[in-house]
């Protein structure tokens, strides 16, 4: 892809770890594969989530509507942000 | 039994008459049992030839006769009409090869006319015990399907529907053009592809006889010439071609970029997309593999803002069974892959393209809008090497045949080139130029003359990126001279190679494939259309490297041949079909399994074959254990005595 301007929606994958209840709900409803359970333990005792590939997210915020615990969401990227991420 | 026997042996010009001694062989059949008259002449194909059988049938009251000459895929046809000719039930007339089965893998003369006597005696042996047979007469469906939408496919669809033919056009792409609808401008007049090609698609959309299937490929083919049926799988069409309105409203709102495959990757596109503003259906397309998941809660941007309602993501792939009467197979061609030319960096460098890339930045309708730009910079290039022969005509490492097309396509990439860059340099490194065809080679002149395009004939070793440019290594054999370019760009004329879609339509449709790849035609010269399966149709490129010229003529040829078999109010099946012997069938079903036309079941008990579906393989005979099943005029005893024939003496 060397030429157009198309940019790929872009957004940033927030996790609150504490909240999280390691059902791993997220990491296997992203479509695009952006999230691991990590190997770490939380406050509570649970593997929390982790980014594994930034660059994929499309900012759909499915993880937020899914999480059960309101363990995660999603900002859009900006303008120029988007620019970045797409190249 | 007394049979009346007459044997013809042919001296194939001196195909067969150098290495087997034509006289002695005919002589010596003379005195076989059965055998009432015997000789030899130059062509027993010619008419005089011909006659000559006809005469002897008359003359001798012959019921029986063997031609001992080529094989009897080129002229058991042939001579069993003279027979019918001369009266004869034409199933009496059996071909003993000598030519392909003797004289052609002999020299020795001495050796060679012994075995062409016993190949002689066994096709005796055996058409002594000959039925007189009458073909089975079949219906036929007036009803074609064309395989693969390019200019071959496109050209063979409406050729049959404007001579009143339902068509079926099957194309595996989201739209019908191939790659004709890639390229810019079309050597040798530099007319506009597209300009040329849009309205033929247009009038494949009106056309009311034409049933288009885009998206979708042919996975199943069963029965025989004439009466074919074929499963078509379609996959889902989320947009509705009916409805989409092709506002783009959809396009901004998705999410997803990935590689366009119209433009060779050169630039992105949505899961939601339209191939090119003149694709056929003119609908956009969603990608189900890039797209988020197809489901409303996920995503279901494009949906929301699709005002005409056209989006919906839970229609099913289908499947569409169709009763054809003869396939025309169209699948096309891809380039050589880059990543197999290790010396030209196995498409890791993004300033090395492929032809295809090339035509792309060519086209008015392309990433660039007809400017030729770096893809790595965007800047100008103004030294362009273009390296021709790049996986052809190189039988130790890559592609044996000459790829035919390439040195037009150069000539032409490099003259475009000059056309829109002024102060640019275009260098073509080639083996020797081939440029067969009307206005071809004045046409290659014209580039280097008129354009001074600078040709050098010979092989470029080696291309490697150095300070922001392209190192060339090569050599110029005229001049003996290492020839060394700082390019900034590198054009590679690739090899044709089968496309992917025709392999997997050989495997399907059963027809064979040549070395390379291609589909195979049933007789290099005098059935370069016909696939050896009846009722398959060869057109365009996947059958061999070919220009568009070159693509329509087969494509109309193609659909001659079409027409001549559906024109016909029945068509005949051989006769030579397996007939079981009820008392020795004891119903183990052994033969129904192993037929691979499927034309045998179990009734009352007893093996029963459909003639029609019967091909007469013989798999059933070699099968059954009780000898019960047999096909007609090649029974086992037939079988027995031509090796008892073979062996004896
Ligand atoms: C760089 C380049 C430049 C060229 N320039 C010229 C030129 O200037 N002038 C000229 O005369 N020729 C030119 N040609 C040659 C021209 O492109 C071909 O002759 C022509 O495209 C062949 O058409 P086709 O229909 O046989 O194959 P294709 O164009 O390959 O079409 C085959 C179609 O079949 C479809 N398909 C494949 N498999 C299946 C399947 N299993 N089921 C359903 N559908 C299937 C494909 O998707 C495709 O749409 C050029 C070629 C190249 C590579
Ligand atoms: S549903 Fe799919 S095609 Fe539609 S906007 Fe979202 S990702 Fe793109
Ligand atoms: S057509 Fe020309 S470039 Fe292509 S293989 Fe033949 S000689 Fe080489």
């Amino acid at each position: 892809m060397f030429f157009g301007k198309l940019k790929k929606a872009h957004g940033k994958v927030i996790i609150n770890p504490n909240w999280c209840k390691g059902c791993g709900y997220c990491v296997k409803y992203c479509p695009t594969d952006v999230l691991e359970m990590s190997k770490g333990y939380n406050a509570k005792g649970y593997h929390p989530p982790q980014v594994k590939a930034a660059a994929d997210c499309r900012d759909c915020k499915f993880c937020e509507l899914i999480c059960p615990e309101f363990a995660i969401y999603v900002t859009s990227d900006k303008e120029e942000e988007q620019a970045s991420a797409s190249a | 039994m007394t049979r009346r026997t007459g044997v013809f042996v042919c001296h194939c010009g001196t195909n067969i008459a150098a290495t087997v001694d034509v006289k002695k062989v005919a002589a010596e059949l003379g005195q076989d049992e059965g055998v009432v008259f015997s000789n030899d002449y130059v062509y027993m194909c010619s008419d005089p030839g011909q006659q000559s059988v006809i005469n002897a049938i008359k003359d001798h009251d012959l019921d029986s006769v063997v031609i001992s000459c080529c094989s009897p895929t080129l002229h058991e046809k042939t001579f069993r009409d003279t027979s019918a000719a001369g009266g004869m039930n034409p199933f009496q007339c059996e071909i003993a090869n000598i030519r392909e089965q003797c004289a052609w893998v002999h020299k020795d003369k001495a050796k060679a006319t012994p075995k062409a006597i016993k190949i002689t005696r066994a096709a005796v042996k055996r058409v002594r015990r000959n039925e007189s047979l009458t073909p089975i007469g079949v219906p036929v469906t007036r009803k074609v399907m064309v395989i693969g939408g390019g200019i071959a496919g496109i050209q063979s669809a409406l050729d049959l529907a404007n001579a009143g033919f339902e068509v079926v056009l099957v194309e595996k792409q989201a739209t019908i053009g191939g790659h004709m609808i890639q390229l810019s401008e079309t050597f040798p007049t530099l007319d506009c592809s597209q300009c040329i090609l849009s309205p033929k698609m247009v009038e494949v959309s009106k056309n009311p006889r034409i049933t288009l299937m885009t998206s979708s490929e042919v996975k199943s083919v069963s029965g025989f010439v004439g009466n074919f049926k074929v499963k078509v799988h379609s996959k889902a069409p989320f947009v509705d071609p009916e409805k989409c309105k092709l506002c783009d409203d959809c396009t901004p709102v998705c999410p997803v970029v990935v590689p366009n495959e119209y433009d060779l990757n050169l630039t992105g596109r949505r899961a939601i997309f339209i191939p090119y503003a003149q694709a056929i259906p003119a609908s956009y397309t969603l990608d189900e593999e890039a797209c988020l998941g197809l489901n409303p809660v996920v995503c279901g941007k494009c949906k929301e803002v699709c005002e005409a309602g056209a989006i919906d993501y839970d229609v099913k792939p289908k499947v569409t069974e169709y009763e054809i009467g003869a396939i025309v197979a169209a699948t096309g061609f891809d380039l050589y892959d880059k990543g197999y030319l290790a010396e030209y960096g196995r498409g890791k460098y993004p300033d090395v393209l492929d032809g295809l890339q090339f035509e792309r930045l060519c086209s008015a309708s392309g990433p660039t809008g007809g400017q030729v730009l770096r893809p790595s910079d965007q800047k100008e290039p103004k030294n362009v090497v273009f390296i021709q022969c790049s996986g052809s005509r190189d039988p130790e490492n890559h592609c044996a045949y000459c790829s035919k097309i390439c040195c037009m396509y150069t000539a032409k990439h490099a003259t475009l080139y000059q056309h829109k860059v002024h102060d640019g340099q275009a260098y073509v490194f080639y083996i020797d130029i081939r440029s067969g065809g009307k206005g071809y080679e004045e046409f290659v002149q014209r580039s280097m003359e008129r354009d001074e395009v600078i040709y050098l004939r010979g092989r470029v070793s080696k291309v490697y990126p150095s300070k922001g440019k392209l190192k060339v290594m090569g050599v110029d054999t005229l001049s003996g001279k290492n020839v060394e370019i700082d390019a900034d760009m590198v054009v590679l004329a690739q090899a044709m190679v089968p496309s992917k879609g025709t392999a997997e339509a050989a495997k399907t449709l059963k027809i064979g494939r040549d070395k390379d790849g291609f589909l195979a035609e049933a007789h290099p010269k005098l059935r370069p259309v016909e696939s050896v399966t009846g009722g398959i149709f060869l057109a365009g490129a996947a059958q061999g490297p070919k220009d568009i010229p070159e693509t329509v003529c087969q494509a109309s040829a193609a659909v001659s041949k079409v027409i001549q078999l559906l024109s016909k109010p029945e068509l005949e099946h051989s006769p030579t079909v397996a007939k079981v012997r009820d008392s020795h069938c004891t119903g183990c079903e052994m033969c129904v399994d192993a037929c691979p036309f499927e034309a045998i079941t179990l009734v009352n008990g007893k093996a029963h074959v459909n003639e029609v579906l019967c091909e007469g393989c013989g798999t059933c005979a070699g099968t059954c254990v009780r000898a019960a099943i047999d096909v007609k005029n090649v029974t086992q005893l037939q079988i027995h005595e031509m090796i008892s024939a073979c062996m004896g003496g």
